[in-house]
């Protein structure tokens, strides 16, 4: 049963992601990507996923944010049903797809990536005002590139650029994150500073977080849980804490 | 009698204000067919204005221009959803649209009464330097005023969806409904501008002065800004180049478009930082 765990917001409902029987196939897909997907995440919790390549780790996302729909089974969100309401809840998660990076020629500045976060939540006809403007600037300050918010965002190297994105989280006020592999294909130092900074960002948000990562360190050791997936469905769903054996096998 | 070009003025200004207009119109849609990658898919319209507008001709309609936009906002209709739902490759919509609506539209001006053939299906294909009436001038103007109140209305929305297709989509954007009010706009302009660069011409306007501006700057604001003003460039160069030198109208704005975009491209400070 969801419960209000705190009074006047849409948003805070536990568990906060709910998945029961969900199954989901690209298009064109023979077989479906998820089968079977029964998950439950609790308000302010960090889940891990991990499994190998192809294992429906992305697909889980994205059918969190809905993105890509549900075939089969019910996805819930905020106590809201994704298939019927979601525009709206995408407006309030932050999301980060893990393939996206900007190409040098993108003609956006920094700071307003940041402030088209919030334009789904501002509705139709509506410009932002002051009070969004005001959130760009302290989600550009949150992690640290105020700096850059009149550079270029192609001109950002691959850790800057996975910053202006949580960025964009904290501008939308996102109480929970989808974050695809956040720091692949970044240098050590950079995926150090990355993993700090979502954990300050869920801090500051008081955010529920779903994490894929396929490599151990920070991502992972500051999970509250993990969900290995294997060919689409769930084999393991345990507390990091009691998986001592996992997390070894995956060198941490 | 004021002589301009050694025309009277009377003559002279619906054509300027026409391009004028045009170059205004077709550069700020440009920014956005170029920024979605619906080049295919507005090249396929304004091949089917084309045809529309033959059609009009055939049918020795006072303005063949109203089927034109018929035609075009049809076309968008189709493909639209089309390329949408099947994530059909957009080569293939202009691989099957073009022939089809060059063939029509050919097949359509063969079948005119004799007198219509002459000057209107050349003005359709090539534009024309005295075609342009005041009437059309106020048409070009109410769709201009359109453009911009959409832009006002829904600016944020659509510079969302020219950020990124899909990070516009995570942050709740309804990025269908968008996107297919912007092609519906990007089908209306292209068949009212026909009248001033033909049907054949019409997109070097589109893609030229847009692709141009995204050359000079990195702010997506200055290039809206940028391209109309470039557009507007070309069209006043080509039409002075096609009165001085008796040019079709539509052939000269179109060279005068390639040559800025060329230059743009070879100056361009990205190039020089790239390189």
């Amino acid at each position: 049963m969801d419960q209000d765990i705190a009074a006047g917001g849409a948003v805070c409902v536990d568990p906060v992601i709910r998945l029961e029987a969900v199954d989901a196939a690209y298009e064109g897909e023979p077989v479906a990507t998820l089968r079977g997907i029964e998950l439950s995440v609790a308000a302010g919790e960090r889940v891990a996923v991990i499994g190998p390549n192809g294992a429906g780790k992305t697909t889980l996302l994205e059918v969190v944010n809905g993105l890509l729909p549900a075939t089969a089974g019910t996805a819930w969100v905020f106590g809201r049903r994704v298939d019927r309401e979601g525009n709206w809840l995408r407006a309030r998660i932050g999301y980060m797809a893990q393939e996206l990076f900007f190409e040098p020629s993108t003609p956006f500045l920094v700071g307003d990536v940041v402030a088209a976060a919030q334009y789904g939540q501002i509705g139709w006809l509506r410009r932002p005002g002051r009070e969004e403007k005001a959130r760009v600037r302290a989600a550009l300050e949150a992690v640290g590139i105020l700096d850059l918010a009149r550079r270029p965002i192609g001109r950002l190297s691959g850790g800057q650029q996975r910053k202006a994105l949580l960025a964009r989280a904290v501008a939308q006020d996102a109480h929970l994150l989808l974050l695809d592999e956040p720091t692949a294909n970044l240098d050590p130092e950079a995926k150090l500073d990355v993993a700090r900074i979502v954990r300050e960002i869920e801090a500051r948000l008081d955010a529920t977080a779903l994490v894929v990562t396929h490599e151990g360190g920070p991502l992972l050791q500051d999970a509250d849980r993990f969900v290995r997936l294997e060919a689409g469905r769930i084999t393991h769903d345990e507390s990091i804490a009691g998986a001592s054996s996992m997390l070894a096998m995956m060198g941490v | 009698m004021t002589l301009v070009f050694g025309l009277p003025w009377h003559i002279v200004f619906p054509t300027l204000a026409g391009s004028v207009l045009v170059g205004i119109l077709c550069s700020l849609m440009g920014t956005m067919v170029v920024r979605m990658n619906l080049s295919s898919l507005g090249f396929a319209m304004s091949h089917a204005a084309f045809a529309g507008a033959a059609l009009g001709l055939m049918l020795s309609m006072a303005d063949p221009i109203w089927l034109a936009v018929l035609f075009s906002v049809a076309t968008a209709a189709v493909l639209g959803p089309l390329a949408d739902l099947s994530r059909m490759n957009t080569d293939t919509v202009v691989g099957a649209v073009f022939p089809l609506a060059m063939a029509l539209g050919l097949i359509f001006i063969n079948k005119a009464p004799s007198a219509g053939v002459g000057s209107g299906a050349l003005s359709l294909l090539w534009g024309s330097v005295l075609g342009i009436t005041m009437q059309q001038v106020m048409i070009l103007l109410i769709v201009l005023a359109v453009v911009l109140l959409g832009v006002a209305a829904f600016g944020k929305e659509v510079l969302a969806l020219l950020l990124d297709r899909k990070l516009a989509r995570a942050s709740g954007i309804p990025i269908r409904r968008v996107s297919y009010g912007v092609l519906f706009l990007v089908a209306i302009v292209v068949a009212v501008s026909m009248r001033v660069t033909g049907g054949l011409l019409i997109y070097a306007l589109m893609i030229l002065p847009a692709s141009a501006a995204f050359q000079w700057v990195y702010d997506i604001k200055k290039v809206l800004v940028l391209a109309p003003i470039l557009g507007v460039a070309s069209s006043l160069v080509g039409f002075v180049l096609s009165m001085t030198a008796d040019l079709p109208i539509g052939s000269s704005i179109a060279v005068s478009a390639a040559a800025l975009f060329l230059l743009s491209t070879a100056l361009s400070p990205k190039r020089r930082r790239i390189g």
